[in-house]
């Protein structure tokens, strides 16, 4: 009984240690994932956007929008790119890749070529959206939606990640601590044996004489106590045989 | 090693290289080979949908080219040689396309290229062909109407019997406006096929001072199984008073379905790549199942006549082949296939098959693919029985501008008499 209640104790401690541990770089993670995956992922749209606008020029003045259209559909198909639209001058559209519609979010939004815009496409999601105006904004601009849904969607993989490595070394610090506790308390049991043995000789359940001589013979703090006891018992005064 | 011995083994490798090569390049000359041509066959390369949503159009296009081929070779074949068509699949998909046209070219070393199906798949092809021009490979007969393969820089490198989806579009809006109907919405595939017939309906508009009022897209592989409600809906709100579809049969028939479900009875057309017996075969089957017709009002524009014509020759030669031959799938894509015994898809195969041979005969006994060009570029007036001859010259490469409009009568696509029934 006593032994369950100081696990209880250790246990206690060690899920405390451990939940503020994943908390704390599960908030870490949070925080350097997204700042960093959205750094990215918005330098890798812009990019893409300034690529197509630069190969666009060339199609939208000589060729057909199904030559420019075949472009956009390669580069969607890149992770993380959710949308491409190419507007003119005008405001006129060019190509896209929305199905099954364009979203009247963006039908009716004003737009800046240059500019990096949140979205919130009810059906859709939610987009980070940068543009990239076609020679200098005369021809037109390409718009690339990034989809925020994978950078939580990432996130979460590598939370979920983090926390499955920390659950494992909590069980394993569970196990771990259960052993060690058994280690410290099996002495503490058989000094509550010995201690009860020198209160009452005669009754059941007494330390054998070869544990006791063992427990005597102890040089820590146990065998310190076990030879208190025992000198205690004897009525002696003074201080216990050292060892 | 000294530097003698060195020049020597380098001298003996270059002999023996040369002794073992003479042969091949002697047999090869003998041949003929390089050009992907042997001494009996002449093999053309194809790379078309033969499975998935698209199927039949891959299919029937191989069986109605198939039922002519078949007839020339029983007959001796082009100059001797019989015509193979070496058929890969890339279920209208424009990567696996890449990859066919890739085996086509350097492994197979076809003659040319044949009877490629999709807009998507056709412009990324495109500047392969770009990369290899040096090799004169040359893409015949695409089934598409879009534009890339119609003008710079890649015009050059392609052959084009059928009429232009700009054209298609263009006669669709110009008599839907003849008749009262002006608030046109589109819809189409959400890719550079889509994308071309959308161009040619805005085009067909701006040249009237008008605009299109709606549009709604979906998913290139979309099935009839699927449901485009939102795309109805998206199209209904625009109060259209006709719609013109850029699609393939499966996605159009369950838009067609779907729409008159929801009570939008407006006409909708659709061009020729939509494979107008496989879409009335999937309505026919619904409409028969829901105890209502989902046949109504469907106008498909066609760049070949009507196969239940009697006005063009080259139908009844079509009809009579088709059931002489009764051409197979592609070896391997047979499978849970029912064969059509007429298309427009098939006769369009015909056709392509025919001027084909035309071609390789008047290229002559000695094939090579530097001779293709000028061979094309010599072609006027050539008369396939379509009803108007067949010309190219060396800045159009497209052989017809024909237009044939089609109404369902009696569960079958025929040609329409009179634009007024649809008078609004």
């Amino acid at each position: 009984m006593r032994i369950a209640k100081l696990f209880r104790a250790t246990m206690f401690g060690i899920f405390l240690l451990f939940g503020l541990i994943a908390l704390s770089t599960s908030a870490l993670c949070v925080y350097t994932v997204d700042k960093q995956l959205s750094s990215e992922y918005e330098a890798n749209s812009r990019a893409i956007a300034q690529s197509i606008a630069n190969s666009s020029l060339d199609i939208i003045l000589n060729r057909d929008l199904s030559t420019l259209q075949s472009l956009i559909d390669q580069f969607k198909e890149l992770q993380g790119i959710k949308y491409i639209y190419i507007v003119s001058e005008d405001g006129d559209w060019l190509a896209h890749t929305f199905v099954p519609g364009i979203p009247q979010e963006i039908l009716s939004a004003s737009r800046l070529p240059g500019e990096t815009v949140e979205r919130q496409l009810p059906g859709f999601g939610e987009f980070v959206e940068v543009s990239s105006p076609i020679l200098d904004g005369i021809a037109g601009s390409v718009h690339v939606g990034m989809d925020k849904g994978l950078i939580a969607l990432k996130i979460q993989t590598a939370i979920g990640q983090q926390i499955y490595l920390i659950s494992i070394i909590f069980i394993v610090s569970i196990i771990g601590s259960y052993l060690l506790v058994n280690l410290a308390a099996g002495p503490i049991l058989r000094l509550d044996q010995y201690a009860r043995t020198l209160a009452a000789p005669a009754a059941p359940g007494g330390l054998p004489p070869g544990q006791a001589q063992a427990l005597l013979e102890r040089s820590d703090e146990v065998g310190q106590m076990a030879r208190l006891y025992r000198h205690l018992a004897m009525g002696g005064a003074g201080a216990p045989e050292a060892r | 090693m000294t530097e003698r011995f060195r020049s020597k083994a380098a001298r003996h490798l270059i002999v023996a290289g040369a002794a073992l090569a003479v042969p091949v390049l002697l047999a090869a000359q003998a041949t003929g080979q390089a050009d992907g041509v042997t001494r009996d066959r002449i093999t053309v390369g194809m790379s078309a949908a033969f499975s998935g949503a698209s199927r039949s159009l891959g299919i029937e296009l191989y069986r109605g080219s198939m039922a002519y081929l078949e007839e020339v070779n029983r007959n001796g074949g082009v100059h001797g040689r019989r015509v193979h068509i070496q058929a890969y699949d890339d279920g209208y998909q424009p990567n696996a396309a890449i990859q066919n046209t890739l085996k086509l070219m350097r492994e197979d070393q076809v003659f040319l290229l044949f009877n490629y199906v999709g807009t998507p798949t056709v412009t990324r092809v495109l500047p392969l062909l770009k990369k290899y021009e040096a090799s004169h490979f040359r893409l015949f007969f695409p089934f598409t109407g879009a534009q890339p393969h119609r003008e710079p820089p890649y015009g050059s490198l392609a052959v084009n019997l059928r009429a232009s989806y700009r054209q298609e579009t263009r006669g669709l809006v110009d008599n839907f406006l003849t008749i009262g109907r002006t608030r046109v919405a589109v819809f189409y595939q959400a890719d550079a096929y889509g994308r071309s017939g959308w161009v040619g309906v805005r085009e067909a508009l701006a040249a009237h001072e008008l605009k299109i009022v709606g549009e709604a897209t979906y998913t290139r592989g979309t099935k009839y199984g699927d449901t485009l409600d939102r795309q109805v809906a998206i199209l209904q709100d625009v109060r259209p008073d006709v719609i013109i579809s850029i699609g393939a049969y499966e996605a159009c028939a369950a838009f067609i379905r779907d729409a008159r479900k929801a009570g939008l009875d407006v006409p909708i057309a659709n061009v020729s790549f939509v494979g107008s017996e496989s879409l009335l075969a999937l309505l026919a089957a619904s409409s028969t199942q829901d105890g209502r017709n989902y046949t109504a009002n469907l106008v498909n524009s066609q760049v070949v006549p009507s196969y239940e014509s009697a006005t063009a020759p080259v139908v009844k030669e079509y009809r009579t082949l088709m059931e002489r031959h009764r051409p197979a799938a592609p070896p391997g894509f047979g499978d849970g296939y029912t064969p059509l015994p007429f298309s427009f898809v098939s006769l369009e195969g015909f056709l392509n098959a025919k001027l084909l041979v035309e071609i390789l005969t008047r290229i002559g006994p000695h094939p090579e693919r530097r001779a293709i060009a000028e061979t094309v570029a010599g072609l006027t007036h050539i008369e396939l029985g379509m009803g108007s001859p067949v010309s190219f010259t060396p800045d159009r490469n497209q052989g017809s501008d024909a237009i044939y409009y089609t109404t369902v009568r009696n569960g079958r696509f025929v040609p329409i008499a009179n634009w007024q029934e649809w008078r609004k």
